[in-house]
């Protein structure tokens, strides 16, 4: 029986949004209780809103919040709603989707910066912004998400930057509902000076809307944020047939495409270094040829990954590679571009390969680069996917994180618990001048097989365990009971997320349980050693309240 | 098949929302990258492709139960089939349109009908047609047209006008030019007159899946008892039920079928007819649903799990007929092509489709609308289309608004560059 709001609380969001705005309706509940990604506990449902929202303005968003604190009731919106993230954690939420919020405010093409509504997604504004000569960043995830809620409320990388750097670096200013109702503007927009800057004149954002992670929905609603937004030397629009497998593009002379091989990770690691101190570089990943091949061509290597020594071939020989695509302001920047790129390259013993040399690929992989439309192919290989523990990091400690999970997936995968992609496929992207690095480590399973969840507790505990052995960060702590594990080890955040929390919501009126809640870990599967040692490792490596432990 | 069937494909869904986008690559602007007309009037997620099949899931688990409100939201959808589409573009794993007859079709085991849908199926059922039209004027519209009566002698070619075509006051002269245009190049072209019925398309998308089987073995014996070839037809939903929906139901028509606009780009190609008269006219194509990404034709069912399905399996909607009306466009002196953004599998609908029309004409004029605002953004004078139900409907909201917009059946204009006649436009 899916619960459903009071008639009073209902006409009072009746009033903030209109009648037709908004919904107690049981299947239309239900709908936005659906939420299988990364849904591992209670596939593919998360608990059902008891009403859902949908305010076009600031406004109509503040006068639904106090309608719900009026009323004891919690509420959770969310921009595009793409992950177990959005969805209620708790009974009694009122669900605000943000999708009537879909306004580009402003593009300013002089001083290259965007001011955006929820529903605006990362395609549209690159589409809206490469008419101007401008281009926006796009998470990994792809261009269907909200540029905002990347921006104000979760992540935000993405292989464009290396170029164009991480969603919360590039917020020029903000106004956010807070979960008291209270309408306030972050950075110049707060006094009124117009959206130039995340620091003021004005209250500053840094640390106050967000952390690394984000507050998932647990801190009010963001309504607008100014984008920085970064100089696109292609044309207006780029000509294309195709969607995405089998796109083509017209490729403008002054844009290059390359396949960087080196002959192991340091090296590699090395010369994206170099590369960041040259300054040179438009979109930049790091890829796993076997499970990029598999992305492309599901059927044709699910079969061929049984065939001996394929993998090990295809690891052996193309196992250390970054994509790089190139833009310069002009053909002969370009060709100079290329030369700095040939000469890092050959530095590090490795070898390019142009794209120029095989159009068709250079045809395909550009827009979808650009507009990072290829990762969401990862779906092909199983129906669904999960990544270890994403984390930023400096560069040369992704690349031992990253080989260290990869043996931890190696090992799943030939027990047949996760789906064989025949490679680490790790998502690495660099940025902040090519001294930090995201990684996290994807792993393909088809999520309607209950052989595959089953082993899922397993798979984040060694996941954890193997970050927390290497003395790193292990990222991606958004869930309650991985937060409850790893927040001690790493500086006690979520104590100083609650303070946030308190400050900020005193009657606690947002959902805040993968904002601050803490829970359980599920050790009933778990081998007695490994809990042992999680035990003794969380031991050694809790921090105390004068710091990180000797 | 049942709704039960589709379960793995419901459950596959990762709530991307990709079924509400034009595919990203193919977005070129903030105005028109939408694709699902229903969640773009209604805008919970409920109406979109993945809402759909969530309803569908809601029902199997018995979260939710079928009633009124229920079939209402099922039925405010046009099948336009973009969801799919888009969908494919990343998953081969899903099939988001079979989800959607199937709850339709299940709507209609539990006798949740909508009155205007009923209406519409009794007049099926007295007239055989969808358009309550007597049955016994249906082939008015041949009426003095040198063509063959296949009820009395056989042919080669049958032609197949559809309801629309027949009874529509507008359509009728187009209907006499697809028929004039194939026999001006020597075609011998039957066609059934009043004996002709309705293909039982609409009353297979509405879920009325025995009374759409029985029309499909009417229209089945007459094709076997035409003798014909080649079965033409102008009508895209008709093309698309008899491409898809027939084999699927295992009523496999055993002729060649092809939609006019295709005969017409062959009839080109081998010299038989010739564009000769200059038509200055700068026109955009609109791709009818069921022409374009449902016109796809019918491959075969896989049994296994779709994760292993082979590709020319997959409804992709990419294998509709979207470059023959095009090349006949292109062959038109004068005429002058600009696209619309939203194009081929990827086109937007023009809203007449899946009882929309019928049951929430509101609905239906609003996403018409939305059509006719992307084809003004082209510039162009006119307004083109191969389907008799995207005509009316355009040509409905261009009389209604007095947008600046000719609308065009593609066949008129190819009569009127072939100086076969010169039907005119609205
Ligand atoms: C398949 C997949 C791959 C991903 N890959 C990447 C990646 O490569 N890089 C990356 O950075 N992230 C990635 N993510 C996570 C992603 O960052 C988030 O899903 C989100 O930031 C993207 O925007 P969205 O519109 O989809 O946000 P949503 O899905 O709508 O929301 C994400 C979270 O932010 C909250 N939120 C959203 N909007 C608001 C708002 N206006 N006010 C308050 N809270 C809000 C929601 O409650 C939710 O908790 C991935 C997610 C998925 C499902
Ligand atoms: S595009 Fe497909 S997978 Fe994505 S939300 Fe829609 S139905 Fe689900
Ligand atoms: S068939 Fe068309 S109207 Fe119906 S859900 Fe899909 S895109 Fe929307």
């Amino acid at each position: 029986m899916i619960r459903v709001i009071s008639d009073e609380a209902y006409k009072e969001l009746e009033a903030a949004v209109g009648p037709d705005n908004v919904s107690r309706l049981p299947v239309v509940l239900d709908s936005y209780a659906f939420q299988p990604f990364e849904n591992h506990e209670s596939m593919p449902w998360c608990p059902s809103p008891v009403a859902v929202a949908l305010p076009s303005t600031t406004e109509e968003v503040s006068e639904v919040i106090k309608a719900c604190n009026r009323h004891g009731l919690k509420h959770k919106a969310f921009s595009t709603g793409w992950g177990m993230w959005c969805g209620p954690t708790t009974d009694n939420v009122v669900q605000i989707d943000l999708r009537r919020m879909n306004q580009i405010v402003e593009i300013d093409e002089k001083n290259q910066f965007a001011i955006v509504e929820p529903y605006v997604c990362g395609a549209q504004l690159q589409a809206e912004a490469m008419k101007v000569g401008l281009n926006t960043h796009i998470i990994g995830a792809g261009p269907n998400t909200s540029p905002l809620a990347s921006a104000t409320s979760m992540y935000g990388v993405g292989h464009d930057g290396i170029y164009m750097s991480y969603s919360a670096r590039n917020v020029l200013g903000l106004e956010w509902v807070q979960p008291t109702g209270e309408v306030l503007r972050l950075g110049s927009p707060g006094s009124d000076k117009g959206w130039f800057s995340g620091d003021g004149p004005g209250p500053s954002l840094r640390g106050t809307m967000r952390g690394y992670t984000g507050a998932l929905g647990g801190m009010g609603v963001f309504t607008k944020v100014a984008l920085k937004l970064f100089n696109w030397p292609g044309p207006p629009q780029v000509k294309s047939s195709g969607t995405v497998v089998d796109l083509t593009s017209e490729i403008p002379e002054n844009i290059g495409l390359y396949m960087c091989f080196f002959p192991n990770a340091d090296k590699l690691a090395d010369a994206y270094y170099d590369i960041g101190e040259a300054e040179i570089g438009y979109n930049s990943l790091k890829v796993a040829t076997p499970a990029f091949m598999m992305v492309l061509a599901p059927h044709l290597f699910k079969k061929l990954k049984d065939t001996k020594n394929l993998s090990r071939m295809l690891g052996k020989t193309m196992g250390h590679l970054f994509l790089m695509l190139l833009a310069g302001t002009s053909k002969e920047d370009l060709a100079h571009q290329e030369r700095v790129l040939e000469a890092i390259v050959d530095e590090h013993d490795g070898f390019i390969l142009d794209q120029k040399n095989i159009p068709p690929l250079k045809s395909n992989f550009m827009m979808n680069f650009i507009r990072a439309t290829l990762p969401a192919l990862v779906f092909r290989i199983g129906g669904s996917f999960s990544t270890a523990l994403g984390r930023n990091d400096s560069l040369d400690s992704q690349v031992t994180w990253g080989e260290a999970i990869a043996d931890i997936k190696r090992g799943y995968a030939s027990k047949g618990q996760i789906i064989d992609d025949m490679g680490d496929n790790p998502y690495f992207v660099p940025y902040e001048s090519n001294m930090f690095a995201h990684c996290e480590v994807v792993y393909p399973y088809d999520h309607r097989n209950p052989r595959y969840l089953e082993g899922s507790n397993n798979i984040t505990m060694d996941f954890i365990i193997g970050a927390v052995e290497l003395c790193m960060e292990a990222g991606f702590g958004t869930l309650p009971p991985a937060r409850k594990i790893l927040s001690p080890l790493t500086s006690n955040y979520n104590y100083w997320q609650k303070k946030f929390s308190e400050a900020f919501d005193p009657d606690q009126g947002s959902d805040k349980g993968l904002y601050t809640d803490e829970t359980e870990f599920d050790f009933s599967e778990i081998a007695p050693e490994r809990v042992a040692k999680l035990e003794r490792l969380v031991k050694e490596r809790t921090w105390t309240e004068l710091g990180p432990p000797e | 098949m049942a709704l039960e069937d589709y379960r793995r494909d419901i459950e596959g869904c990762s709530r991307c929302s990709s079924c509400k986008w034009v595919p990203y690559n193919q977005i070129k602007s903030w105005r028109f990258s939408k694709n699902c007309p229903s969640i773009y009037r209604h805008n919970f997620h409920t109406y979109s492709g993945s809402g759909r099949m969530v309803i569908g899931l809601s029902l199997l688990e018995g979260r939710v139960e079928l009633d009124e409100t229920v079939a209402e939201i099922i039925y405010k959808c046009q099948l336009c089939g973009a969801c799919d589409s888009a969908c494919k573009t990343y998953r081969d794993d899903i099939d988001i349109s079979e989800v959607l007859l199937e709850l339709r079709a299940y709507c209609v085991e539990q006798g949740e009908l909508l009155i205007e849908h009923m209406a519409m199926i009794d007049a099926l059922k007295r007239e055989g047609n969808t358009l309550g039209e007597p049955k016994a004027q249906r082939g008015d519209w041949a009426e003095g047209l040198d063509v063959k009566d296949v009820n009395a002698e056989t042919c080669d070619v049958l032609f197949h006008a559809g309801c629309r075509y027949s009874y529509d006051r507008d359509a009728r002269q187009t209907a006499r030019g697809h028929v004039q245009l194939m026999r001006s190049a020597g075609m011998g072209v039957g066609i059934a007159g009043k004996e002709e019925s309705c293909c039982g398309g609409r009353a297979y998308e509405l879920g009325y899946r025995g009374e759409a089987a029985n029309y499909a073995d009417d229209v089945l014996s007459l094709v076997k008892s035409s003798g014909a070839k080649t079965l033409v037809t102008a009508c895209a939903d008709c093309y698309s039920h008899f491409q898809y929906v027939y084999p699927k139901m295992g009523k496999e028509l055993p002729v060649e079928i092809l939609h006019v606009s295709q005969v017409t780009e062959k009839l080109l190609d081998s010299g038989k007819l010739r564009f000769r008269r200059k038509l200055p006219l700068s026109v955009t194509y609109h791709d009818p649903c069921h022409l374009g990404r449902k016109g796809e034709p019918f491959a075969g069912v896989w049994k296994g799990d779709k994760l292993d399905r082979p590709m020319n399996l997959k409804r992709s909607g990419r294998k509709g007929v979207y470059d023959a009306p095009r090349n006949v466009i292109d062959e038109i002196p004068g005429l002058e092509l600009t696209e619309m953004e939203r194009i081929r599998e990827y086109a937007w609908c023009c809203g007449a489709g899946g009882g929309v029309l019928e049951a929430f004409e509101d609905f239906s004029a609003s996403t018409t609308a939305e059509r006719i605002a992307e084809a003004l953004a082209t510039g162009a004078e006119a307004l083109v289309t191969s389907c008799p139900w995207c005509l009316r409907v355009f040509k409905d909201a261009v009389e209604e608004t007095s947008a600046c917009i000719a609308v065009y059946d593609l066949t008129d204009l190819a009569l009127m560059s072939a100086g076969i006649a010169q039907p005119a436009a609205v």
